[in-house]
């Protein structure tokens, strides 16, 4: 079972070379850039020569987990689907073309939502559903958020843009003590799952204090809401319609440096990929590597670091380490977590790393490695590390040394492997 | 009993008004039924609706000096100016589209992350700033560097936040460009999140009137756009300025568009001017491309903030003429002519330069020798800023707190350690250090 799914899932990492000659000059080519520094630039460079996006319409169709819209789940899905190369945002733009035309009662609103938004994820349509049901509202979040609530209170579907993660505090109020608790108190008899808030979120190099930030701890505690962090387009369409089918609110977060730097082959048909469900992307038995959107391609490079180090690292390189298998998961939905998947992979590789932007105290991490530490007290051999923003404010001119990048994931690898 | 709510410079808002404070579809009542014993609501037996605040369903009007040839409009007061104050106005108000167009390309080349011009609102910004008293504490919104230029804030400081270096006075280059700041110049430090600032606007004239030395002296001075005035902070910020109250000038820039969405999308109503009334306060509609008018409203409205300690609220009306900001293009949504006429004929700078050309104040060769004095010495301050490092490394983690707690102090430390192993093997990190003014060298200080 497993061999074939990881098979599946990472075609360059496990397929031999005689099979498959131009993907594996594809892997020794990005191997032997990963030797050389990465530019300085940005964070998104190890996104372009990422082996964990599915380029291929072959790949893209055997994604693990994914449920056709249109067909019984057991069919065999190759066949005479088709794919389309797109980035992230094109992705959304997909999705929520399929909730548009499926569902009557859908509606996408926000601000700057009908010219198509400031990341292009609702480009034309507008002109293609109408202005009644995509539209702009006024600038306020927190009425963008209680607006949304209502709709979907009445059995609507109600698709909200936030347009920027970073402001989606005035929405908290809405969210947490009225999205998240609607169901409960009203004994089940009122519900809003049809309400999904989309916002772009994490770090794009050049965002400060007010367009970097990763929220989504803040809404740990919020029980009844649904948390998703995409890490790619075909995830992103997936989980975005599970997300937007889901009978629970559920807060859709966007990696936004991921809208364009991040592209495959995605299927064209409708598709749900489930909430809930963690995905390991690399198999590995030394030390798990758990991480949500952005830092999945940081913690790839950093892998790969590991590995085969450039020059200028390998000194401070164990030899001894370099041969770890490590086993990376996208954790994919914050909320709630698929804690038998992680521990169930903590348990085989007895360390555990967690990732994240956000800052360590208060962040997602520190749950996750509670809960890990009570089930898998006995079979740790290294504290649970979290590589995670430090806790100040996303500052500009500093985010280089703010954010978790592969260098300090390597190091944090190489720690929890020698401890 | 009833507050007055007549406009010194709006003849027709004060004629529409001396019946009663607002709300007048509603006739003046002398009711024979009395009143409610609480709210003194006159009691009456017809029923009757109302929504609109001039009384008989017309929009409110815009209170305007200049006509757009520069010629003071019929009746209008030209307020008693100088030659010497007319060419600082004109000045400051060319300033701003020197240092746009300069810091919009060098944004273009890459040199700064972002950037957001003032085009088209150099009046309302720079008339407001003129008819404030310096030492007015000014929360401002983002697009209003203008009124720390009228308080001397140097193309210098301008130029070290936007490059983000160690000069960088107003953020320690923490925070995106135009995000200035200056205790100075009573200029609070700009945060991107919108119409937080006007609610803290607030309790900043609250502290004010708290302040023996300052309570008859100053007002707490806001300023946001129309798109901001959409947020629930917009309607907390004048409800608790009119309410407890405290002398806090609120200054709306309503220049037609929020990003993408245009002033027909934000609201429904008679725009922002409808609403102050309906919190009880002062309010007037003034052409925000009309410096002179710009200064008459908001040295009446300042004057009344004082005198009476309340709220006022002046609406301004312009046009963003630029992009929203550097990450916009705004030709997505909106018609290239449709900026290029604005920019022709309702342009702020050009009424203004004409009213001066009409007193003898100004002249072709004048206009010359300014633009190309300025311009230098914008790239000038450019050119300097561009060389200089950033900050010190270690600034990453002070003024968190204002003590160090022990996780960030573990944190600086943690990350010392990985410099010290990686800071020199590592080419991203190695070059990244070379940015800064200590290198990395400090952060164990």
């Amino acid at each position: 079972m497993l061999a074939p799914r990881l098979r599946s899932r990472l075609p360059a990492f496990v397929s031999s070379v005689r099979d498959h000659p131009k993907q594996s000059c594809r892997w020794q080519t990005t191997a032997s850039t990963a030797v050389e520094p990465p530019p300085a630039s940005g964070h998104s460079s190890s996104v372009a020569s990422s082996k964990l996006l599915r380029i291929t319409r072959e790949s893209a169709l055997r994604t693990p987990g994914i449920v056709w819209a249109d067909e019984e789940p057991v069919r065999n899905i190759v066949g005479g689907r088709e794919t389309r190369k797109m980035n992230l945002y094109q992705a959304v733009r997909d999705a929520l073309s399929i909730a548009l035309a499926k569902d009557d009662t859908a509606v996408v609103f926000g601000e700057d939502i009908a010219f198509g938004g400031v990341f292009r994820c609702t480009m034309g349509l507008a002109e293609e559903f109408g202005r009644e049901r995509v539209f702009n509202t006024p600038l306020t979040e927190q009425g963008i958020a209680g607006f949304g609530i209502g709709l979907a209170s009445m059995g609507h579907t109600a698709i909200a843009e936030i347009q920027f993660a970073d402001y989606i505090f005035p929405a908290f109020d809405q969210l947490v003590n009225e999205a998240a608790k609607f169901r409960y108190r009203s004994g089940g008899n009122f519900s809003i799952g049809g309400l999904t808030v989309r916002t772009p979120t994490m770090a794009v190099g050049h965002g400060g204090l007010y367009h970097s930030q990763s929220p989504e701890g803040f809404f740990m505690g919020a029980a009844g809401l649904k948390i998703v962090i995409p890490r790619s387009p075909i995830q992103c369409k997936g989980l975005l319609l599970s997300a937007i089918r889901d009978p629970n609110p559920v807060i859709f977060m966007e990696p936004k440096i991921l809208y364009r730097s991040a592209v495959e082959q995605v299927p064209i048909d409708g598709y749900t990929i489930p909430l809930s469900r963690a995905e390991t992307l690399i198999p590995g038995s030394d030390l798990t590597l758990l991480t949500w959107g952005t830092p999945v391609y940081h913690c790839e490079s950093a892998i790969q670091l590991l590995n085969s180090p450039p020059p200028s690292l390998a000194p401070l390189i164990p030899p001894s380490l370099r041969s770890a298998k490590v086993e990376l998961i996208d954790l994919r939905t914050i909320l709630p977590w698929d804690m038998e998947a992680v521990v169930e992979s903590v348990r085989r590789t007895k360390r555990l790393v967690i990732v994240h932007e956000a800052g360590m105290t208060g962040g997602v991490g520190g749950e996750i490695a509670a809960e890990v530490s009570k089930r898998a007290f006995l079979r740790l051999e290294a504290p649970v590390r979290r590589i995670t923003g430090w806790d100040v404010p996303a500052a500009l001119q500093f985010e280089k040394f703010n954010m978790p990048d592969e260098i300090r994931i390597l190091d944090g690898i190489i720690e929890t492997l020698s401890y | 009993m009833l507050r007055s709510f007549s406009f010194k410079h709006s003849l027709p808002l004060t004629r529409v008004c001396s019946k009663s404070r607002a709300h007048s579809t509603l006739p003046s009542v002398s009711s024979s039924l009395g009143t409610l014993p609480t709210t003194q609501s006159p009691v009456v037996s017809k029923l009757s609706f109302f929504n609109s605040v001039t009384g008989d369903g017309s929009k409110i009007p815009t209170y305007r000096v200049l006509d757009g040839l520069g010629v003071p409009v019929e009746g209008a007061e030209v307020p008693e100016i100088s030659e010497q104050f007319a060419r600082r106005l004109y000045e400051k108000m060319q300033l701003l589209p020197t240092l746009d167009n300069i810091l919009y390309n060098v944004q273009r080349q890459g040199k700064i992350s972002f950037y957001m011009t003032s085009y088209g609102e150099e009046a309302a910004v720079i008339g407001s700033a003129a008819a404030l008293a310096d030492d007015d504490e000014v929360l401002a919104q983002y697009r209003e560097s203008g009124v720390l230029l009228w308080r001397g804030f140097t193309i210098d400081s301008i130029m070290a936040q936007c490059f983000g270096n160690h000069e960088d006075t107003s953020g320690k280059g923490r925070q995106m460009p135009v995000h200035f700041g200056s205790k100075q110049h009573h200029f609070h430090t700009i945060s991107s999140p919108l119409a937080t600032q006007i609610p803290q606007a607030a309790g900043v004239g609250f502290a004010l009137k708290r302040d023996p030395a300052r309570s008859s002296k100053n007002i707490a001075c806001v300023f946001f756009g129309e798109g901001a005035a959409s947020e629930g902070d917009f309607h907390a910020g004048m409800l608790l300025a009119s309410t407890l109250p405290t002398p806090t000038l609120f200054l709306a820039r309503n220049n037609g568009f929020a990003i993408s969405t245009p002033s027909s999308q934000q609201f429904y109503g008679d725009s922002l001017s409808a609403r102050g009334p309906g919190y009880g306060i002062d309010t007037v509609r003034v052409d925000g491309n009309d410096v002179l008018a710009v200064m008459n409203a908001v040295t009446d409205a300042r004057r009344r903030c004082l005198e009476s300690g309340r709220a006022v609220m002046v609406e301004m009306m312009t046009y963003r003429v630029g992009h929203h900001s550097t990450s916009d293009d705004s030709f997505a949504y909106r018609g290239r002519q449709e900026v290029e006429n604005k920019k022709k004929i309702d342009n702020p700078i050009t009424r203004f330069r004409l009213f001066m050309e009409s007193r003898g104040w100004w002249n072709e060769t004048e206009e010359e020798e300014l633009k190309s004095r300025l311009k230098q010495d914008v790239l000038k301050a450019f050119k300097r800023a561009e060389t200089l490092k950033k900050a010190d490394l270690k600034e990453l983690f002070t003024d968190v707190y204002a003590e160090e707690p022990w996780n960030i102090k573990e944190q600086r430390e943690e990350l010392a350690g990985l410099l010290k192993k990686y800071g020199q093997v590592w080419e991203p990190w190695r070059d990244e250090l070379k940015s800064f003014k200590d290198e990395g060298k400090k952060l164990l200080d």
